[in-house]
Formats: C-alpha cells, sequence, structure tokens
C-alpha cells in the first residue's frame, strides 16, 4: 500500500505573520523587508533607544522584498524584488522590517500542531513541511478531514491571518506540487491512480528541482514540458544530466520519496555564511569581517557541545562568481580565533584579490560531540579558560555579549529568510 | 503613523488560564484600552525572558515587551490608523 504524505505551506508566511500581530495591515499591499546596509534591525532597535519613524524611513527603502503579503502579490509585487520597484509598482505599498523572532513563534506552534497530528514530521523551510499520515488518516477521505482539522488548528493557534496550502499524495514531490496549485488556502488531494495525470498539466518549473539552468538544458534537448520529458527516454536524460536524470525520469512519472525524516538527527556541519551590505575589497577588511564570522560559528559549536576538525571557507565575489575551499586538520578546533588563522590561510592562497567580496562562509565539520582534550602548554590551557569564562557571559548575557577588539564594526543582522532562524542556531 | 520607539508604560494585565493580557496602557500621559491580544511572542537575551504582546484597540497597534528579570514594560512599536 502506498503512503499519503502531505505537504502544508504557509501561504505569504512573513507578511501574514505581520497581519496577524497588526490588524491594521489586514487587507492592505504589504512587505517585509529583508536585511540591508541601513535595514532596521527590530531585535536590537529598542537598544539603541532613540525612535524609528518607519513609514519614511529610507532604511526601509533601500531593502529589497522577502515577502510580499496576497493584497501586494495581487498587484505585482514579487520576492525579492527591491524596494524601490515595489514603491513604483505599487506607491501605497507598506513595508515592514522583519521580525524573526515574531516568525519562529508561528513555526513553532505550526510543528506542534502537525506532531499532535501526524505520524512523522519533516520540516522543509521555516514555512513548510512534509508529514506522513498513513496510519493517522486512513485513507484519502480520511486525509483531506484531518487536513481541514490542521488548518483549523492553524487558523485557532497560529492565528486568523495565518493561512496555509495543502496538498495530499503519495509522495513528498507530488504532495509538493498539489499544495502549490492551490494558493492561498488551497487543499488539493491528488490520489494515487490520478498521480501521472496530474503531473502532465504541470510546467517544468513547477516543480521543485527544476529550476531555470535544468529548464534551459531540457528546453536545448527539445524538452518544453511533463509530458515531452515523460517521452524521452532514460539514457537520454543520462547523457545529459547524469545520476539527477533519475529524478528527472521519476518526476516526469508522478514517482518520488515518500520518506519522511523525523529525525532529530545531530547536525554534521555548523557554519554561517553573510552576505555584507556593501564590497570588501581591503586585506584588512575581509580579515576583521571574516574573524568575526569565525568567532560566531566557533560559540555555536561550543554552545552545542561540539568542536571540529574540517573547515570549509566559501567567498562569492561581487558579480557572483564564487569559490570554495576545505581542508581536513588533525588537531580539532573549538576556538574562532584559531578558525580564523586556518580559514585566512586557506581563502587568502586562492582568493583574487582583484575581485571585491560580497558573501563570506565558514563552515565546520568532521564534528565530534566532545569537549577539547586538556592542552599540555600553558598558554593554550589558559586560552581554555578564557573561553570557558567568554562562554559563561554569552550563555547568561547573549550572543555578542563580548566581541574582539579587533571586529568591532562587524554587525550581523538577523536574516528574515531561510531555513532557520539565526536567533535558534 | 508607524514608529519603532523604547518608551517605558505602564500596563494592567489581566491573567486568566494561565496567559497574561494587557488590557490596558498608559504612555506618554494617556490611557488607551486593549481590545485585542493578537500575538504573544517570546525571546531569549542570554539567560533573560522577554515577552512581546502585539495587542491593539480601535484605532491602534503596539508591541509591548515585558523583561521578566524587573517585569518592566516597554511600548517598542506603535502604528495608528
Amino acid at each position: 500500500m502506498s503512503k499519503i504524505i502531505m505537504h502544508i505551506d504557509f501561504n505569504s508566511f512573513f507578511a501574514s505573520v505581520e497581519q496577524q500581530a497588526n490588524p491594521f495591515l489586514r487587507g492592505k499591499a504589504i512587505a517585509v523587508g529583508g536585511k540591508s546596509k541601513d535595514s532596521v534591525d527590530i531585535a536590537r532597535a529598542h537598544l539603541e533607544n532613540h525612535r524609528y519613524d518607519i513609514e519614511n524611513s529610507l532604511q526601509l527603502e533601500r531593502t529589497v522584498v522577502t515577502t510580499a503579503s496576497r493584497e501586494a502579490k495581487a498587484r505585482g509585487i514579487k520576492t525579492a524584488m527591491s524596494s524601490i520597484e515595489a514603491k513604483r509598482i505599487c506607491p501605497d505599498l507598506i513595508l515592514i522590517p522583519g521580525d524573526p523572532h515574531k516568525y519562529s513563534k508561528i513555526t513553532n506552534t505550526f510543528l506542534k500542531i502537525l506532531r499532535r497530528h501526524c505520524d512523522a514530521v519533516e520540516q522543509f523551510s521555516t514555512d513548510e513541511a512534509f508529514t506522513d499520515i498513513t496510519i493517522a488518516a486512513g485513507d484519502y477521505f480520511g486525509a483531506v478531514m484531518l487536513a481541514q482539522l490542521i488548518r483549523s488548528d492553524i487558523k485557532k493557534e497560529c492565528g486568523v491571518a495565518c493561512t496555509a496550502s495543502i496538498g495530499i499524495a503519495p509522495n513528498k514531490i507530488v504532495a509538493k506540487l498539489a499544495s502549490e496549485s492551490v494558493k492561498p488556502s488551497g487543499l488539493t488531494s491528488v490520489m494515487p491512480d490520478e498521480v501521472e495525470d496530474f503531473v502532465q498539466t504541470k510546467a517544468l518549473q513547477d516543480v521543485c528541482g527544476i529550476g531555470p539552468r535544468i529548464e534551459k538544458r531540457l528546453n536545448a534537448m527539445g524538452i518544453s514540458s511533463m509530458t515531452s520529458l515523460k517521452e524521452t527516454t532514460l539514457e537520454k536524460l543520462v547523457a545529459e544530466f547524469k545520476s539527477y536524470a533519475h529524478f528527472l525520469y521519476s518526476v516526469s512519472r508522478g514517482l518520488g520519496d515518500d520518506h519522511i525524516d523525523d529525525q532529530d538527527a545531530p547536525p554534521k556541519s555548523i557554519g554561517h555564511s553573510y552576505t555584507y551590505p556593501y564590497d570588501l575589497t581591503e586585506s584588512a577588511d575581509i580579515k576583521k569581517h571574516l574573524l568575526a564570522l569565525a568567532d560566531r560559528v566557533a560559540w555555536r559549536m561550543r554552545r552545542k557541545g561540539f568542536i571540529g576538525t574540517n573547515l570549509s571557507v566559501y567567498v562569492r565575489y561581487k558579480g557572483f562568481g564564487s569559490m570554495g575551499v576545505q581542508k581536513k586538520y588533525r588537531e580539532p578546533m573549538e576556538d574562532g580565533l584559531q578558525i580564523y588563522k586556518n580559514s585566512w590561510h586557506l581563502i587568502d592562497q586562492i582568493r583574487d584579490p582583484n575581485i571585491p567580496i560580497r558573501l563570506l562562509g565558514i563552515s565546520m565539520s568532521g564534528l565530534l560531540a566532545t569537549r577539547m582534550p586538556s592542552a599540555l602548554f600553558p598558554k593554550d590551557k589558559k586560552m581554555h579558560q578564557i573561553l570557558n569564562a567568554l562562554d559563561l557571559i554569552q550563555s547568561k548575557f547573549g550572543s555578542g555579549a563580548w566581541q574582539r577588539a579587533a571586529t568591532v564594526g562587524s554587525i550581523f543582522k538577523e536574516r528574515t529568510s531561510g531555513w532557520h532562524y539565526d536567533h535558534e542556531g | 503613523m508607524h514608529q519603532l520607539l523604547n518608551d517605558p508604560i505602564d500596563v494592567i494585565v489581566d491573567f486568566s488560564e494561565r496567559r497574561a493580557r494587557p488590557r490596558r496602557v498608559r504612555w506618554d500621559n494617556k490611557i488607551y484600552d486593549m481590545t485585542s491580544v493578537n500575538l504573544i511572542h517570546g525571546a531569549r537575551e542570554g539567560e533573560k525572558r522577554i515577552f512581546y504582546f502585539s495587542v491593539s484597540d480601535n484605532l491602534n497597534y503596539m508591541k509591548l515587551r515585558l523583561d521578566t528579570e524587573n517585569l518592566e514594560w516597554r511600548l517598542v512599536e506603535i502604528y495608528s490608523e
């Protein structure tokens, strides 16, 4: 017997949460802004103790739209549009600074509701999840009833402004296609014998896993629809796409993964990447931000009780070229300064100093759930004790309670989009 | 008007069904009777637990910040039609 998989996806998530918090925004075209050079960090705004006039805020004028309300979408506002462009299209658009703490509260409530009703839950992003409801629902009629129950609980516990689209199907890929078929507040059920026909009604780019680049390559092969994809032989697809061909071949037949990964598995890596609001050109500036980033990764690693041996550093240049480099070390690391020194050593050898940098990323893997072995030398022992003391300070007063003098001026604004919330990392 | 601020306020709160509901806010020498609690969310600042209450009356939306360490209330956001 095939499984019954449900995909639940919030509609205009961040904007809906803002409309839930502030009822005067309901029914209006609003957009949640992302972080930018001058954007307001709402989690820290009160610390600065002065007033921001959001309505006439120049800061928000220079941001991008991370989420538009359904009213704004109806007027042509799209995700990633610059706020200047958005205001030109919709002059009465209300721009709101993002508030990740508010959104994470709704994400957690949403996941609690799903865990109450479903056999297994796999969070897919901050506002969507796959669930296995084979036993809980019994059949597709039961699945539709369960979906209505979940929708009712979302309304009750997250708020009336929070709505979700739901798709029910025998696997994840078709369940997601189904939930995206009707927005907002859709409920689409695709039974096993309807799957093949349903998939054929979709465009190539509707499928999660077929982006503009893959579509372009498919088009070059003469494949422009799901029907023509289905008619293409596996051999022909393998010749062009190698192992990815199997996914394309399966999806055109409505076949896909039905395993819901409900394990709260330990992390395989801990890292952080940050897009800077201006180009980094000077070595001293790059070093400052790299050290701040290394301290952030090291603290997150220590807070979760890990040390790591494998270091990856990633750089994205202005103009969106990029490079990454990895190295495995014999000695594990837990100190930001050590991670920074190794990171700089890695990227300085291969980066092009003539191209400004827009993004830096550091990731530690080869994680071991243990504390650092006792140091032999007094200098290292002392550093270990200092780190312990600094960790106590951050545990008591919050992340960022201390920073090295060398990193003053390097500020991380919490991101308002993505898969996870920075403050929960 | 839509502002972020950090003004001290006085708040009268109802406690029922293990939940706190801000009912009346005094800010800038004016009294606001809140008719709706739209969202409550928390945040951690180290060991300190902070609660934010998004409340509204017929004309105003307010975001109130409660510091549970010193029980201090602040008005951190206001939106008026």
